[in-house]
Parts: C-alpha cells; sequence; structure tokens
C-alpha cells in the first residue's frame, strides 16, 4: 500500500485535537467497579448509543499536574488500533458546576469500549463451564494476534496475565492495561526468529506479574526482548487448559523453582547464558528434566508442544507470536471456534456483590504520596541534560500514579484490615476453592529504577541518582535463593503503615536506602500477594460470602499497591 | 498507529480563529511568532533535545486553534506546553527548571543585544531573575491550570510526528550522501534543510498544523537544495514523497518567506521583546479611554 494511500486510511479525524468530549455525552448507567482502578462506570453513548467504560482518572497530588503515567498510557493507547486491544474511544471530562474553586479540577474520564469479563474472572466463575478446545483456541488465536501487533508495533506490553484480558460477550479477547507498556527499540519479531537478539538496550525489570514472569527477568535480565509478553501468553494458555494459574509461585525463588519443575533445570543448551544473568549465581537445582509433557499430556500433544514453545527457558528460542499462530495446535482438530460461537455469559462486578451485602460504595480521599517528581529548588538543567533538583523526575510518580489503574483511594478506609480468619491462611497456591482474588501474585517490587533507574532510557538520561551506585538488582541479592523479597504475612498488618511511612521518606540516601529499599520490597510483595486481580470489571461472582470476606482486605490491599506502583520503564 | 502522521486543523478552526477574534489577524500572527520563538529559547536553555522543543511548539499552536489566544498570558502558555511535552517524554523537566528559564527569557533587559556591551552587574541581573515563593506558586498554579486546559483541548492527543527523520530519508533516497556530490554540500543541504523545518516551526501560518510531515519535508529539501546549488532529478521527484505539485510550491513559498517575516519583525520592534496579554489589554484600555469610546473592547 502506499504509504499516502496508508495516510488516507489511517488518518485520525482531521479535527482530532477539536477537545474532550464532555461526560454529559454519556447517560451513566451504574457502577462497574471501584477501587481496583479508580471509579468504573457503564455508560451509554448518547452520539453513539455504544455502552462504554468509563475510568476515573483520579487527580489527588496535583503538585505536578496531570499524572505522567496516565498520560503516557494514554498517549500509547492513542497509537494502537487493533480489534484484539482494547480501544481508548476518547477522552471525557467532567466539570464542575462551579469552576469558581480553582482547587477542583475536572475530572477525566479514559472511555473504552464495555467489556463482560476478564479472562481470569471468566475461568474462575463457577457459572462458566470449563473452557472447550475450540474456544481455548478461539481466544488463544485473538491473544497471539493482540500479541504480534503490539510487537509489530515496536511495544512491550510487559504485564500480560489472565486478569489483563478482557473478553466480551462476542466472543472477543482484547489485551487491556497499558500501564506497564513502553516501546522498545528492538528489531520487531520476524517469522521463525524466535524471540530476537536482544541487548540493544536495557529495560527496567521490574515488570510482569510474578506468575507470568518469564525466567530471564527473574534471573535480572535487563536487556530483554518481546519474547518476556510470549511467556505469559504461554503461562496464560496453561491458565485456561487447567483453569487455574499454573505457575503460582509465592516468591521470586520459588517461582523460578517451579518454572524449572516445569520445562527442566537451567542449562548451557536449554538456556544459553543464563550463569552469566546477574541472580543466577543464587541458584544451584539439581539437573531435572522437565514434568510439562506428563502434567499437560492430558491436553494432548500439540497443545502440550505449543505450549512448551512458548514457555521456552531459552528466549531466544522461545516462539514469537506470528509463528505461534501458525502452530499445527490451531490447525488440527477440533478447529478454533469463531468469536460468535461462544456460549454467552452473564457478566457479574464486583461491585453488585457489595450492594447486595449493603456497603457503602464510598471511598475516602487517598492518602498524599511521599516526595514529589522534582527536586524542590529545580534548577536550569545541568550539563548531562538532567533537570536539577535532587530527585529524578519518574521516582516522584511512585505514589502518586493514580490513573486508571492504580487508585490508591481507599487504602485506609477502616484502618488496618483484620486479619483473615485461620482458614484462609494457607498459601495462596493451595487453595482450591476457586480463585479467590488473594491468589495472583504480587506484581513486583518498585525499586526505584523508575527514576534514576529507568536503565531503559532512550536517550540514555539518567537522573543524578542514587541507583548509579547502588548494585543492580537488590533483591535476591543477598543470601541466595533462600532469602527471598517476599516473605508471606497472612497475618496482623501493623508494622505496615509505618513502613510505608518510611518509604515515603525518600531523601536519605546511602546505607540505609538500602534497607529500606529492601524493606520496601518486602512489603511490596506482601502487599501484592493478596492483592487480587487488577480488574474488576467482569469478576465471577464469588461463591459465598467467606470469600467475598476474604476478599475485602484485598481490595484495599489491592489499592495501596496500585499507590505504590511505580512507574518503571 | 499512525506515527508518521498529524491530525491536522480543519479550514473551519483555522476560519473561527482567525476571524472571531478580537484580535487583528497581523497581531495574532505576531503572537504566535514570538511566542513559537519563546519556546525555542526556552528549549535551548532547558537544554531539552529540539524534537522535543518542536513538538511543544506545534502543541503549542494545536491549542491555540482550539481555544483561544486570549484565554491566557502568550508566555505561560509556551511554558506550559513545553512543561507538558517534555514531561511525557523521555527528558522531563521540573515546573521550578521552566518557571527560572521563563523568568530569565522574559526578564526584559536580557534579550536585547544592547546590553550585552553595557556593563550590567550580576547583582542587578539577578535581582530581577528572582523569583519570590508567591510569584512561582501562583504561576505553578497558572500553568498546572493551562496544563489541564491543553490536554483537555487537544483531547489527550500529545503525539506530533515530525519531518525532520523523513527529512534525512528522503536526503538518503535522493543519493545527497553519495560521493557524486561533494561532501560539503551534502552538508550544507542537509543543515539547511533541518533549519528549514525548525523556522518553519514559529512561521505564523501554522504550517506544522496545515501539512503532513512529509509534506514539509519535501519543501524543506527543495529550498535547501536550490539555495545549496545542487541539482535535484529533472523529474517530479516530489511526488515520490507523496508531496503535489502545488503543496510544494505553497510550502516552498510560506517557507521561504518566513525570514521576510521575522526581519520585519525584527526591524518594526526588535527590542520590546515578546507581546504579552497585558500589554495588549492595556493598549486597549487605553485607546479605548483616548477615543473616549464607551464599547468595551475585549
Amino acid at each position: 500500500m502506499a504509504p499516502k494511500e496508508y495516510a488516507e486510511k489511517h488518518a485520525r479525524p482531521s479535527n482530532s485535537f477539536s477537545g474532550c468530549s464532555r461526560i454529559k455525552n454519556y447517560e451513566v448507567l451504574g457502577k462497574l467497579g471501584e477501587g481496583t482502578f479508580g471509579e468504573v462506570h457503564r455508560a451509554r453513548s448518547l452520539t453513539t448509543g455504544k455502552i462504554v467504560a468509563l475510568k476515573k482518572i483520579l487527580m489527588h497530588n496535583e503538585k505536578d499536574g496531570f499524572p505522567i503515567t496516565a498520560m503516557r498510557e494514554i498517549k500509547l493507547l492513542k497509537l494502537l488500533d487493533h480489534p484484539n486491544i482494547l480501544r481508548l474511544e476518547e477522552m471525557a471530562t467532567e466539570h464542575h458546576l462551579h469552576t469558581k474553586d480553582k482547587k477542583k479540577r475536572a475530572n477525566v474520564y479514559m472511555v473504552t469500549p464495555y467489556m463482560d469479563h476478564d479472562l481470569s474472572g471468566l475461568l474462575e466463575n463457577p457459572d462458566v463451564p470449563k473452557f472447550t478446545e475450540p474456544q481455548i483456541k478461539c481466544y488463544m488465536l485473538q491473544l497471539l494476534e493482540g500479541t504480534r501487533y503490539l510487537h509489530e508495533k515496536h511495544i512491550f506490553h510487559r504485564d500480560m496475565k489472565a486478569a489483563n484480558l478482557l473478553i466480551n460477550n462476542q466472543g472477543i479477547l482484547q489485551i487491556a492495561d497499558f500501564g506497564l507498556a513502553r516501546q522498545s527499540h528492538e528489531d520487531v519479531p520476524v517469522a521463525k526468529g524466535g524471540g530476537g537478539v536482544g541487548g540493544n538496550r536495557e529495560y527496567t525489570t521490574l515488570v510482569v506479574t510474578r506468575w507470568y514472569r518469564p525466567p530471564e527477568l527473574l534471573l535480572g535480565m535487563k536487556a530483554y526482548t518481546s519474547a518476556i509478553d510470549l511467556w505469559g501468553v504461554g503461562c496464560v494458555f496453561g491458565e485456561m487448559l487447567v483453569g487455574k494459574p499454573i505457575l503460582a509461585g509465592d516468591s521470586d525463588s520459588n517461582q523460578l523453582k517451579i518454572i524449572f519443575d516445569l520445562m527442566g533445570t537451567p542449562n548451557d543448551s536449554n538456556m544459553p547464558g543464563w550463569r552469566s544473568l546477574p541472580n543466577s549465581e543464587a541458584f544451584n537445582f539439581p539437573p531435572r528434566t522437565g514434568t510439562l509433557h506428563q502434567r499437560f499430556r492430558e491436553f494432548g500433544s500439540s497443545a502440550c508442544n505449543l505450549l512448551s514453545c512458548l514457555l521456552n527457558l531459552n528466549y531466544q528460542e522461545r516462539w514469537n507470536a506470528i509463528d505461534a499462530l501458525q502452530h499445527e495446535y490451531f490447525k488440527s482438530a477440533p478447529y478454533p471456534a469463531k468469536p460468535g460461537e461462544i456460549p454467552t455469559f452473564e457478566s457479574s462486578h464486583e461491585l453488585d456483590r457489595r450492594k447486595a451485602r449493603g456497603q457503602k460504595a464510598g471511598l475516602p480521599p487517598a492518602p498524599k504520596g511521599g516526595t514529589v517528581g522534582m527536586g524542590p529548588n529545580g534548577g536550569w538543567g545541568d550539563a548531562n541534560g538532567h533537570h536539577g533538583g535532587n530527585d529524578g523526575y519518574g521516582g516522584g510518580y511512585n505514589n502518586r500514579y493514580n490513573g486508571s489503574r492504580y487508585p490508591p483511594q481507599g487504602g485506609h478506609r477502616n484502618g488496618i484490615p483484620p486479619p483473615p480468619p485461620e482458614a484462609e491462611r494457607r498459601p495462596a497456591w493451595r487453595r482450591d476453592d476457586g480463585r479467590p482474588d488473594s491468589r495472583l501474585p504480587p506484581r513486583l517490587p518498585p525499586i526505584d529504577y523508575h527514576d534514576g533507574g529507568r536503565p531503559d532510557r532512550p536517550d540514555g538520561y539518567r537522573s543524578q541518582s542514587r541507583e548509579i551506585d547502588r548494585p543492580p538488582m537488590p533483591r535476591n541479592r543477598q543470601g541466595g535463593p533462600n532469602v527471598d523479597t517476599y516473605i508471606p504475612s497472612y497475618g496482623g498488618e501493623g508494622g505496615r503503615r509505618d513502613d510505608r511511612r518510611r518509604r515515603d521518606d525518600r531523601d536519605d540516601r546511602g546505607g540505609e536506602r538500602r534497607h529500606h529499599d529492601r524493606e520496601r520490597e518486602r512489603l511490596e510483595y506482601e502487599d501484592r500477594s493478596r492483592s487480587g486481580r487488577t480488574r474488576s470489571r467482569s469478576h465471577s461472582p464469588a461463591r459465598d460470602r467467606d470469600r467475598i470476606r476474604d476478599r475485602e482486605p484485598m481490595d484495599r490491599e489491592r489499592e495501596r499497591e496500585r499507590e505504590r506502583e511505580v512507574y518503571r520503564r | 498507529m499512525s506515527h508518521l502522521f498529524n491530525p491536522l486543523v480543519t479550514a473551519e478552526q483555522l476560519y473561527q480563529r482567525r476571524t472571531h477574534n478580537d484580535l487583528p489577524v497581523e497581531l495574532q500572527d505576531r503572537i504566535r511568532f514570538d511566542t513559537a520563538r519563546l519556546t525555542h529559547s526556552a528549549g535551548i536553555l532547558l537544554r531539552l533535545p529540539q524534537d522535543i522543543t518542536a513538538q511543544a511548539n506545534v502543541l503549542l499552536f494545536r491549542y491555540w486553534t482550539v481555544d483561544n489566544l486570549r484565554d491566557h498570558e502568550f508566555n505561560d502558555a509556551s511554558a506550559a506546553t513545553i512543561y507538558l511535552t517534555a514531561k511525557i517524554s523521555a527528558s522531563p523537566r521540573s515546573l521550578r527548571s521552566v518557571a527560572n528559564v521563563y523568568k530569565y527569557l522574559l526578564t526584559a533587559d536580557h534579550d536585547s543585544s544592547s546590553t550585552k556591551s553595557a556593563p550590567h552587574s550580576y547583582e542587578s541581573h539577578a535581582r530581577g531573575y528572582y523569583f519570590t515563593e508567591g510569584e512561582y506558586q501562583s504561576l505553578r498554579g497558572r500553568l498546572l491550570t493551562l496544563e489541564g486546559q491543553i490536554l483537555n483541548a487537544l483531547g489527550f492527543n500529545t503525539h506530533v510526528a515530525l519531518p525532520h527523520p523523513l527529512a534525512i530519508t528522503y536526503l538518503q533516497t535522493l543519493d545527497i550522501f553519495s560521493p557524486s556530490i561533494p561532501k560539503h554540500a551534502a552538508t550544507e543541504i542537509s543543515q539547511r534543510t533541518v533549519q528549514y523545518l525548525n523556522t518553519a516551526l514559529m512561521s505564523p501560518q501554522m504550517l506544522y498544523l496545515t501539512h503532513q510531515p512529509p509534506s514539509l519535508a519535501t519543501a524543506a529539501i527543495y529550498l535547501a537544495a536550490k539555495e545549496v546549488g545542487v541539482t535535484l532529478p529533472d523529474v517530479e521527484w516530489w511526488e515520490v514523497f507523496d508531496c503535489e505539485r502545488e503543496e510544494l510550491g505553497f510550502l516552498v513559498m510560506a517557507m521561504g518567506s518566513l525570514d521576510a517575516i521575522a526581519r520585519g519583525y525584527q526591524e518594526r520592534d526588535g527590542a520590546k521583546g515578546m507581546i504579552t496579554r497585558m500589554a495588549i489589554d492595556n493598549e486597549n484600555r487605553r485607546s479605548s479611554l483616548e477615543t473616549d469610546n464607551t464599547t468595551p473592547r475585549v
């Protein structure tokens, strides 16, 4: 296609800087969820009649203006257009009636199509029968199509997981949640090209939810490739086959262990160069072969084969999306279903359940974040191209990202959440009562790479950062594999607040810092281990009240997690 | 993903802004030119990569086609766009830095070339650039409000495609860097091309809002080659780059005339510095008093 023709076909309406639409253009039909990512409303567009989801971007800490992470996510989403990527239809604003009050800013909403379920919720939903093979194939094809598109556009999603895959009642699957995504500088994957060579540039390793995190990331590789997303796709595939997450590690070292249990321990032939990865010294597993083929035997050889291609320890040989789409699994009977052929299920939302229990929906404002991006004195920028000021830019956004994904609010509503009942204190991965929210693993530990670190700044920009003289990857370094950053704590959470406060105390440097970082990380893990899915959009109905009870503190935890979520690109 | 293309201004938007406005068209042009130049200077002092500054210029002009030029002080709008553009880029700058740079640039006696020879004590200079906390806070408030206004006006569409990288590719395609062309000529032609593209950012005709990057790149190359005296292919080579003859002609005229426009401004009131909204308001008030004109101008 000639460039001009292409441009004409893809040109956005020429009036596309004509401003946001007003919230008045939408008839709000009710709240879908709250807490997990701010408020989400289902609404009908008065102009098109279409049902949409409105995600409110929270603006609390306005010290540096509009939240940067939300802004970057919006910018990225606006450049994407694919049937299997959640579309950002537009931005809508809601103005306060009395705009005289300067403090009160307009509310900003992201408008996306309304999707009935997320994959995680769908798998968990007791009313939804186990996925059939044609259904799994159908979802997988769409997931791979979306992934292929992203990678072709030089985008790493970096948070591939079932909870981020939205599905509607037309059987369409869409990849959502681009809060961790970034544009890469690698060559795009090519057919038969595997996962690419990488090494062009280093990125932060603080990405991808643990259960979906590939071994090279767990081992601290920074010059990773788009293959990290394919590992996640493999995990999701396994999850659809089995009905629950297949690699649910309770710590980083445990995660590696169960990966190696499944895929075999790494050696120079199945994972060349693994010994040179930063965290590898810490690991010493007796050589074993993987159990994948036994574990997934019942799903047939081609399913097993595809899974092993996606979960290849060697990222260079891990299949890319282009090749995976051509896998024999999709070309053998039973053939993939068409999206329209998949039965529909009634969606349900978290809030409905809460309402049923007569809980108040209102949430208190979030606590203010700690330091803010810039140093207090600003400055003129120095010769190296950093701005003056003693804090990196990104760092300040840690606590403040409050975009659609990470609404901090609600974190302290009832003070410290009560410890879950004794019976609930089993390790998450052993629970067999369906999949409560708590079962999703922690996201990653936000060390402060994102600011000084931001190892992947395209222009090599580094703020004068404490990171520079800090050894890389504090996690797992000390004490080897047995000491993990994650310490399960299902019980009292009394100390946490204090630690949180310390976390905000970011000015201290040097010796103490590292301690804090570790401490923070640990907390991060704790929080996240209990925090659940990141989407409430289509959670399956809870099976019983106990589960719901179990969940309440989690919502708060999750919110707190979000609040702390860093912007780590 | 239309990385390479920009949303363009509609004819209606252009018409509305230019005619339904109480400012005379010449004055609007002047404001656009001055503000773009101010943004450019600020970008240099903030040590921002040129592509960020260029994007800021484009975003500001886009904003002004949606909201009224007079809604905010011009230099505030410039500062807010550069802050916003840097923020979403890989080289963010702090509000404080932005504030300092603008304060410096707007301090009247800095720009006029006469001060360079006149011995000025550093102290008196420094006092001029000093921000009181109150001043800073009020500026910060204004800039953050403006940031919201700009995002809202642009529908959060902050992507700007620039013609600069395209121009380099086009030059390569045209074999400018081949051994048959002397090296200095090749260097000069690429420099001139980039210079034309950067200057076009300040054009009051808002060329980056009316034309797509491929056309801008083509026109800049055309002008540069002509100036340096490098002969380009005899055929209508611009068509290869999706630029039609008529469009090329328009852009060449527009880019070529910018020099004269800038000189004109310089001659008329070179030392006056940046036009401010306040000055315009004061002027209006004064003239309405003088003529005893009771109808409000604003």
